[in-house]
């Protein structure tokens, strides 16, 4: 490079120009720049990562089993069972702990040391009398209204609510991600596929995506889940993912269709750059923005469905806390436990709000049309 | 024109074919048969003894694989005829015209309603853009729509039914025996106060959307140089709004109409489910669990129609209102 001879006028305009132009920011800075000037889109965002550490960690804010115990001279980290049930050491029960540490700790080895969730309530079980010193069994009925220890009240059956909220939104927050991601893929691979290949691709692509299009969602995702027999929650997500993907295929294939023959695809095309490396490499990322706008919307509707087929009685089986059960638990009388109605309804109100003031800002943030004007 | 409504047409018959064949396959796999759907809801010692089970189940047609089973309610749908419910042990046709009426009372009333309401609340903030009551306005409707219809009813239910007292919690009517002996007038009433909750519910989604879309229209066309030309010339800010701005928006409002069509005879299934409304959606959720292959199939058939239709009505009334689009 250094050998090359150059024109030290040229050089003197480049390093003016270095020198008086901010570096470009690139497109997702700018539009992140853009985003930030929303203040509802970034409390959305702030309310969305505040969800997503709470799911994270719903062991450690309420449950019975300690987030760390040092038990017979060895550390454990029980409450990571509620994440995932192998995860529980088998120690506690094969000292017949049977799920209730706090005496048993005390009982069988008394030098041991737990630090506990600040609420010691349990998401799938009620907690019974003086399980925690000075705590008394939770409520039943209609009689589980708000108090000290059940911050948002009891079902029915006496579980704790605010313990199936906390434990819920992992849920919540995963069937909208993996649903959508799933939705995101399928909608996107058959959308660029039938963009960018044209002729009988598109021609049976089109009939297929239409095809979906028709069929009333709900038929199909009630229908799924009943061939399904045993569906667990991982098969609501992969359900709502695969009935969810319509609207991205439709909106990858336009975009597709407009950037196919611009320039810098011709060039790839003519320097013989393989037919998937343009598609994924090339337009993807410039066609990234607007499929991104539907996908975020499509995570609140999917929040939504699962809330909606939870309620009606056919969303994730029974252990699995989840705010649309919550709210079918009040079905019928619903005043008298008012608690089952407003507090899971405000979850996934804010919830969904806040996906959709997300996509929202998100569509402000990169679409030049709507740029400028207020 | 007629060469593409034709084209259309073909078109969407086959999808209409493949969506039967799709939907057929899948409720034939779903565990259960409508007999033992049937049977887990008696007890159990009412149970058909073998031979009966055998008999029923190849009077349905049950014993034949799916796809040749499919081809014999393909050759009766050709032929007009629907076929039975298992569960109503009626005509699927009449099972259906039951619960027609009632959807078409929530559905048609929420409709009108939300035209009539989200037309001026659009124009009303287009006019006030900017201001804090719009402000406030646009606000309320995003949250709105935003708003999951099922927390909604249960709010509803909570004030109106059973705080307040003022309204009935659920069902149709009152019960058969008071309702029959109402006065036509007591009738209306009463069917009234029962359908108020679950109207408003199938409305206010809608009416956020429709103001919201409104708005975003009119505030497109509110920049053009026509509609600064009229405010220039004098002409008052009612008619700028209402009748230069706002005539160059009906066109996307009139392709919307085609788009409804589905959601129109859809009837809601969590709204009839949540106010025990005697309609489509209940029946649509009931056919599912009970098995009820025909009027699953029926039901489909209908909503994938009028999916279709609509979809195809939208675009032609895009040609008629618009001169630009043509499809030659």
């Amino acid at each position: 490079m250094s050998t090359v001879p150059v024109d030290p006028a040229e050089t003197l305009a480049v390093d003016m120009v270095d020198r008086l132009a901010p570096a470009s920011r690139g497109f997702w800075g700018e539009a992140w720049r853009r985003y930030r000037r929303r203040p509802m889109a970034m409390i959305a965002l702030g309310y969305v990562v505040l969800l997503t550490l709470v799911a994270i960690f719903a062991p450690a804010i309420a449950g019975t089993k300690p987030i760390a115990v040092h038990y017979k001279g060895h550390w454990y980290f029980p409450a990571l069972g509620y994440v995932y049930r192998e995860w529980e050491n088998p120690i506690f029960q094969q000292d017949r702990f049977r799920q209730i540490y706090p005496k048993n700790l005390e009982k069988k080895d008394p030098e041991s040391w737990a630090l506990w969730p600040p609420v010691y309530q349990d998401p799938y079980r009620r907690v019974r009398e003086d399980e925690w010193p000075g705590q008394p069994a939770n409520p039943s009925g209609v009689a589980g209204h708000p108090n000290r220890w059940n911050l948002l009240g009891t079902t029915q059956a006496g579980i704790d609510v605010f313990a199936q909220m906390v434990h819920g939104t992992r849920v919540a927050l995963l069937v909208g991600f993996v649903s959508m991601g799933i939705a995101a893929t399928i909608g996107i691979v058959l959308g660029a596929l039938a963009g960018y290949l044209g002729g009988w691709v598109d021609m049976l692509l089109s009939r297929f995506i239409e095809l979906i299009m028709c069929i009333p969602t709900l038929v199909l995702i009630l229908a799924l889940i009943a061939v399904l027999e045993k569906p667990t929650i991982w098969h609501i997500m992969a359900v709502i993912g695969a009935t969810g993907w319509t609207g991205i295929a439709r909106l990858t294939r336009a975009e597709f269709l407009k950037l196919r023959h611009i320039d810098f695809v011709t060039a790839a095309e003519a320097v013989g750059v393989g037919q998937g490396r343009i598609m994924f490499r090339y337009i993807l990322p410039n066609a990234l923005a607007p499929i991104l706008v539907p996908v975020t919307f499509g995570i609140a509707s999917a929040i939504l469905t699962e809330s909606a087929l939870s309620f009606l009685g056919v969303g994730a089986p029974p252990p699995n806390p989840s705010w649309g059960k919550l709210l079918d638990a009040a079905r019928g009388n619903p005043l008298q436990l008012w608690w089952l109605v407003v507090f899971p309804g405000a979850a996934i109100f804010l919830a969904v709000l806040a996906y959709n003031l997300i996509g929202e800002g998100l569509q402000e943030a990169t679409d030049p049309r709507l740029r400028g004007g207020r | 024109m007629l060469t593409y409504i034709v084209r259309r047409v073909l078109i969407g018959s086959v999808t209409l074919l493949l969506i039967t064949v799709v939907v057929y396959a899948l409720i034939r796999h779903m565990p259960g048969t409508p007999l033992t759907a049937a049977m887990t809801e008696m007890d159990p010692s009412k149970k058909l003894n073998p031979e009966d089970y055998e008999r029923m189940r190849r009077a349905y047609g049950l014993d034949k694989p799916w796809y040749s089973a499919y081809f014999v309610w393909l050759g009766n749908v050709l032929r007009f005829d629907l076929g039975q419910s298992f569960a109503h042990k009626q005509p699927v046709t009449r099972v259906i015209g039951e619960r027609l009426g009632p959807t078409l009372a929530l559905s048609v009333s929420s409709l009108v309603l939300m035209y009539l309401l989200s037309i001026p609340l659009g124009l009303y903030s287009t006019a006030r853009s900017g201001a804090p009551d719009e402000r406030a306005i646009s606000l309320l409707l995003y949250m709105l729509y935003s708003f999951p219809t099922f927390v909604a009813a249960l709010l509803l239910q909570m004030t109106f039914a059973q705080y307040f007292d003022l309204l009935p919690l659920y069902h149709m009517h009152d019960d058969l025996e008071v309702y029959q002996q109402l006065s036509p007038a007591g009738k209306t009433w009463d069917l009234f106060k029962h359908a108020l909750l679950p109207t408003a519910c199938e409305t206010y989604g809608g009416l956020a959307y429709y103001s919201r879309f409104i708005r975003a229209n009119m505030m497109e066309v509110i920049r053009q140089d026509y509609v600064r030309t009229a405010r220039a010339k004098g002409v008052g800010e009612a008619r700028v709004v209402l009748v230069h701005a706002f005539r160059n928006t009906l066109i996307p409002l009139v392709t919307m109409v085609g788009l409804t069509l589905p959601s129109l005879l859809g009837g809601s299934v969590i709204i009839e489910r949540i106010f025990v409304w005697p309609g489509i959606g209940n029946l649509f959720f009931d056919s599912i669990t009970a098995r009820d292959y025909p009027v699953i199939m029926c039901l489909t058939l209908v909503f994938s129609l009028l999916t279709l239709a609509g979809t195809l009505l939208a675009d032609v009334l895009y040609a008629v209102v618009d001169p630009r689009v043509s499809y030659s």
